[in-house]
């Protein structure tokens, strides 16, 4: 067998691809590679954060951390979260970009009104929503005395289940145009002539969404689910902010827990190792998400 | 019996007018042309017969049913889409199934009737595929498949060719015309290809500037357009038409354009002295001996004719159908005659009705349909 052998121009080509993907290449090692190598060397260290010190230990800290209780509830906690915000994501999103994909006339402003929690940052959200949940001067608990719904004001961050509730209602309100734009960019390439063919085939409206709208929205549901779902997963100022993890625990999910145990235990190393289980854990986000990709490109 | 009945129906958009006072009888059975080109109006008469626009005035009717206030799934009527409209994420037999689910057909007897029409189709191997991997011609089919599954009253096809190749085309035409024959009912076709009209239609409904101009089978409009609109539109090549004064000589009329004289023989009682226009198709011109002068500019060889294109007195073309034997150079200077016989004149203006009298030019003129052209 002969090699086929490659002529001059061929070579030149394949050397400025080489060169032009370098920097991304060199980019990636640097902030992606380095830290991931890191991050699993330093798990298996007991490491002193100060001083960045420590002793090698093994997978010790992997045997505690799964021994612990509170690793447990953290990922209860953590799944609970997403779960909970990302299926109000959708089922808001959708609906949304289904009623701005009509033709009504306030539609342009609304598109771009719709983005608002999504472009805000989220200290500023936080803060907002923290005086609006205020259990003595909070908006919320004001109407709902004034409309007679309750007694006594309600404690929105500080109780159980309020606190998971709050969490997720508020993530579900930041991130939830995300959904809208993407399913609404969806909603714009369908044909219309799919709807009328579906119409005199006799299909209603709601047998129009379930046969034309929905399939087609399918595959950028697909996307969308997967890319909320690792980032709300790793999701961290939102949380941090509006509870802390409270009451006690109740709201402290897995990047929570790693930033306690770095920064306020100052254990390292255990901080380390817990956020290599995190990845592990996405790291099956991200295998369904690349399978799926490949197959939409074959 | 008519089938489908438009009576004075318009159609605006905001301050547009699409359809304007049409009134159309079809016949039961019979397949209908709607013929213009872009913007005529024939795709949104199409549509309002579906149900997909609603008519702003004037009446559409479906056998006995005045159809206004229906819905388009309740009309009894089907439609192929020019772009086809294929379920994606269905296979072949759920597309065709799919209107006889949405009418609640039982299961098994929807089996059969999927089967049947795939046989009749030719796609029963390919039942199971999804549209993306069928070729034009195939999705083409299971839209029609789609159409067909339910045996409607009337079938609406709305440039179902047009995405097609030419080979596949005429072959689909063929098909068409056999499958029309076959099953005898009501078939509303829209385009804007003569050729599919003049081969397909059992009449032909030329649309202009949202108004009909002539509803005719397709010999007719070809023999004896309604106005100068439907004589220009119709035929490849183009009818010539020259613009020029009809004069009364003697009682007899003669038409009058710089380098061109014919006599118009009998007019009807519309025609007046004035600017007036002739219209003559290239068969009807012939090159040898005449008496107009020219110089031939273009030679198109089609194998089986010559068109010559011929530039006559002040710079007008004319273009000629000729027997293929004697070839014209470019640059030749020739005399033409022009077969009074074959000449169409028009009155004034861009929709300028014909003047001629019925027959006169040897138009075979069906005395039945008489009622419908006038």
């Amino acid at each position: 067998m002969t090699q086929p052998t490659k002529t001059l121009l061929e070579r030149r080509y394949s050397m400025l691809g080489l060169l032009l993907i370098a920097p991304t290449v060199l980019v990636f090692c640097a902030v992606i590679v380095y830290p991931l190598v890191s991050a699993v060397y330093l798990s298996l260290f007991k490491i002193f954060t100060p001083t960045l010190e420590g002793s090698w230990v093994g997978l010790d800290n992997y045997r505690t951390l799964l021994a612990k209780g509170e690793f447990w509830t953290s990922l209860r906690n953590n799944l609970i979260w997403t779960v909970g915000t990302l299926s109000l994501q959708i089922l808001f999103g959708v609906g949304m970009a289904l009623v701005l994909h009509q033709n009504i006339w306030f539609r342009s402003l609304a598109r771009s009104l719709i983005l608002f929690p999504y472009f805000i940052s989220t200290v500023v959200a936080v803060l907002v929503w923290k005086w609006l949940f205020n259990d003595l001067y909070g908006i919320l608990n004001h109407l709902m005395m004034s409309a007679g719904l309750i007694a006594w004001p309600i404690d929105y961050l500080g109780s159980m289940p309020n606190a998971m509730i709050s969490v997720i209602l508020v993530g579900a309100w930041k991130y939830f145009p995300f959904v809208v734009i993407a399913v609404l960019a969806r909603l714009q390439t369908i044909p219309e002539q799919l709807y009328e063919a579906a119409r005199i085939d006799g299909a209603g409206p709601i047998a129009r969404f379930f046969d034309v709208t929905l399939p087609q929205l399918r595959d950028v549901l697909v996307v969308i689910i997967m890319l909320r779902a690792i980032w709300d997963f790793k999701e961290f100022d939102l949380i941090f902010l509006l509870t802390g993890g409270g009451p006690v625990t109740s709201t402290q999910t897995l990047p929570l827990l790693v930033y306690k145990e770095a920064f306020a235990l100052n254990q390292m190393g255990m901080a380390s190792a817990y956020a290599v289980i995190m990845m592990l854990i996405m790291l099956v986000f991200m295998i369904v998400y690349i399978r799926r990709t490949r197959q939409e490109g074959s | 019996m008519a089938d489908v009945v438009f009576a004075n129906v318009q159609k605006r958009f905001g301050s547009f007018t699409a359809v304007e006072g049409l009134d159309l009888d079809i016949r039961q059975g019979e397949f209908i042309c709607l013929l213009g080109p872009s913007g005529c109006g024939k795709t949104t008469t199409l549509r309002m017969l579906a149900g997909l626009e609603f008519p702003s005035g004037g009446e559409i009717r479906i056998g006995e049913r005045v159809v206004n206030d229906v819905a388009p799934g309740e009309r009894d009527i089907a439609m192929v889409f020019q772009s086809y409209a294929l379920y994606p994420h269905m296979s072949v037999g759920q597309n065709i199934a799919y209107p006889l689910k949405k009418r609640r057909v039982p299961k098994s007897e929807r089996a059969e009737m999927v089967a049947k029409t795939a046989e009749m189709l030719q796609l029963t191997p390919l039942l199971h595929r999804k549209p993306k991997e069928l070729s034009g011609g195939q999705q083409q089919r299971v839209a029609l498949g789609r159409a067909l599954v339910r045996d409607p009253k009337v079938f609406l096809l709305d440039e179902p060719l047009s995405n097609l190749d030419a080979k596949l085309r005429g072959h689909m035409r063929s098909e068409l015309i056999e499958l029309h024959q076959r099953l005898g009912r009501t078939m509303v076709y829209v385009t804007h290809d003569q050729l599919e009209a003049m081969t397909m239609a059992d009449r032909i409904a030329v649309m202009e500037g949202g108004k009909l101009q002539q509803f005719a089978p397709p010999q007719e409009v070809y023999r004896a357009p309604a106005n100068r609109f439907v004589a220009g539109f119709i035929g490849t090549p183009g009818m010539n038409i020259a613009d020029g004064v009809l004069r009364a000589d003697d009682g007899a009329w003669v038409f009058e354009a710089p380098g061109l004289s014919v006599a118009a023989g009998d007019l009807t009682a519309e025609a007046q002295a004035g600017p007036a226009a002739m219209g003559i198709r290239p068969e009807g011109l012939s090159i040898g001996a005449g008496p107009i002068k020219g110089e031939v500019q273009v030679v198109e060889r089609t194998g089986h004719e010559n068109i010559v294109i011929v530039r006559v007195g002040d710079g007008m073309r004319m273009t000629c159908r000729t027997a293929p034997d004697r070839i014209w150079k470019v640059g030749e200077t020739v005399q033409m005659a022009v077969d009074a016989a074959q000449a169409h004149f028009f009155a004034e203006g861009p929709t300028g009705r014909r003047l001629n009298r019925a027959g006169a030019t040897g138009a075979l003129l069906h005395p039945e349909l008489k009622e419908a052209t006038s």
